[in-house]
């Protein structure tokens, strides 16, 4: 029988080394987290026991809402025509152009390809984010328009993956009637709610909002749907509230990233198997290229309709092409369900973080506009 | 001689001895004084804003109370300190901040790395020297 607190003391100690290294260098904890995990998987005894997958799971579950509730419903609306064209054709373009490629190329199934296509479909709206903030792009009008776009770009990750591989039956039907329901009334019935029990140590508003993700996810299970699809839109319309409760959404993240968040990406970061990063090498190169690529051939021409001059298209181009928590769960989520095997993962996954951090070097070095508020 | 004084304030043991040299100056001269603090540690690669948005709430708050303490002790001087806080790289945050706001003065406190570290990079000091558009003091 596995020593399971031998496991837990691994899995924090690893947890905790990535944390420590993020404070020093200056990098996300999710990608170290990632890093640390690649070792821990290939290097140390680290098992993924049912209680580590669950709890990788509820991360999983916990950070695609977060996402979701990070959706300005403001910036959206004062520039919805720019960045739901922008946002689209993000998504649209590398899926399309990376599954072609996957699929008649690479010689990947079907589903295998469709995998390839919403991974590295992605744009990191955090990664993006933190170059604005340094830059302070994030209070320019372009900035706003790329973050905008970025939440679009989401959500059709996030769809095509609740989609593509559901089964289209009562329960399909059952979880998105029943989605609707609390979709519609989730806005007005949490203020209510939590003004009611008021904020208090045993967490009755964190406790509500996990039981309401559990059972959306519950029935998107049985509708061999996705649990981060209903947890991406609890978030989105759950958003204008969080925005404004500060000390919540503190809360709420302080839970995610002790407890959840490391196991999930330290977990992620398990699977990868070093040797085929080495043996792969090409395709994942292939892969990011197509990602990149893509990504201008949806966005330069809109980008050149809203007359933008070339140079912040460039800069919002390759900014567009980042990714990392959309992608990584959808390459998770195709291993998980037995879509892809461990190598196609590690390939996605290396791509995926590849494109977290090329694209963002060459844009903040080469491409950066000059500040047009 | 100097009209517009720009310091740079990291709340460090040198960043206060700079700033007691720039109220000097810029009661001498009766020159603006501005301050510039850098928070030099956003996440880079973050998997959700508020990852970012968490590290700034920390650095604000602290931020927030070296330059309250940094302006009180101006007023003391009758000399109002304009601040900034800003994040970014340090070096080039101040430097293009020197040269955007047409600053004529630069205060820094002597902002030392590792012995190594320094020899092959430069100290902080020294690069800000280096690139500076205009004049710099390094307060020891």
């Amino acid at each position: 029988m596995e020593n399971q607190w031998f496991q837990a003391a691994l899995w924090m100690g690893l947890a905790l080394v990535a944390t420590l290294l993020s404070v020093r260098i200056a990098i996300s904890i999710a990608l170290l987290e990632i890093m640390v995990g690649v070792i821990g998987g290939n290097y140390l005894p680290l098992e993924r026991t049912e209680w580590v997958n669950f709890l990788a799971g509820v991360g999983s579950i916990l950070l695609t809402f977060l996402a979701g509730a990070e959706v300005d419903p403001v910036v959206l609306k004062n520039k919805f025509k720019e960045s739901m064209t922008i946002g689209v054709l993000s998504f649209l373009a590398p899926f399309l152009c990376v599954m072609a490629y996957a699929y008649y190329v690479a010689g990947w199934s079907l589903p295998e390809s469709q995998i390839a296509g919403i991974a590295l479909s992605t744009t990191s709206v955090a990664v993006i984010y933190s170059v604005m903030i340094e830059s302070g792009y994030n209070q320019t009008e372009l900035g706003k328009i790329i973050i905008a776009a970025t939440f679009i770009t989401d959500l059709g990750t996030v769809l095509a993956l609740g989609i593509l591989f559901a089964n289209y039956n009562w329960h399909m039907l059952g979880f998105i009637l029943v989605m609707g329901v609390v979709l519609f009334f989730l806005p007005k019935f949490t203020p209510w709610f939590f003004r009611k029990v008021g904020s208090r140590i045993s967490e009755p508003e964190t406790k509500f909002i996990f039981l309401v993700l559990f059972g959306l996810g519950a029935l998107a299970v049985m509708a061999k749907s996705e649990a981060v699809l209903p947890a991406y839109l609890v978030g989105m319309v759950l958003a204008p509230f969080f925005l404004v409760n500060k000390t919540l959404s503190h809360r709420m993240r302080v839970t995610a990233f002790t407890m959840l968040t490391p196991f999930y990406f330290l977990k992620a970061g398990s699977l990868v198997k070093l040797s085929a990063v080495w043996s792969s090498a090409l395709l994942i190169g292939v892969f990011l290229l197509i990602k990149v690529v893509a990504k201008f051939i949806g966005i330069w021409p809109t980008m050149e309709i809203f007359r933008f001059t070339k140079k912040e298209n460039m800069y919002t181009t390759l900014l567009m092409s980042t990714g990392l928590t959309f992608g990584s769960i959808s390459a998770l989520f195709g291993l998980t369900n037995g879509i892809i095997n461990q190598e196609q993962y590690t390939i996605l996954l290396t791509a995926v973080i590849l494109s977290a951090v090329v694209p963002t070097i060459i844009a903040q070095k080469w491409f950066q506009p000059e500040m047009k508020k | 001689m100097f009209k517009k004084i720009l310091i740079a304030n990291d709340g460090s043991e040198g960043a206060k001895k700079a700033l007691k040299t720039a109220i000097d100056l810029a009661d001498k001269y009766n020159a603006e004084l501005h301050s510039i603090s850098v928070e030099e540690g956003v996440p880079h690669y973050a998997a959700t804003i508020g990852e970012v948005e968490e590290y700034r709430r920390e650095a604000n708050g602290f931020f927030h109370t070296i330059n309250d303490e940094a302006a009180e002790e101006a007023k003391k001087a009758g000399i109002t300190l304009h601040v900034k806080v800003q994040a970014g790289h340090e070096v080039e945050t101040i430097v293009n901040y020197a040269k955007e706001g047409n600053f004529d003065l630069l205060v820094i406190g002597f902002m030392g790395h590792s012995k190594i570290f320094g020899r092959v990079w430069g100290s902080t000091s020294q690069n800000i020297t280096k690139l500076s558009p205009c004049t710099v003091i390094v307060v020891k």
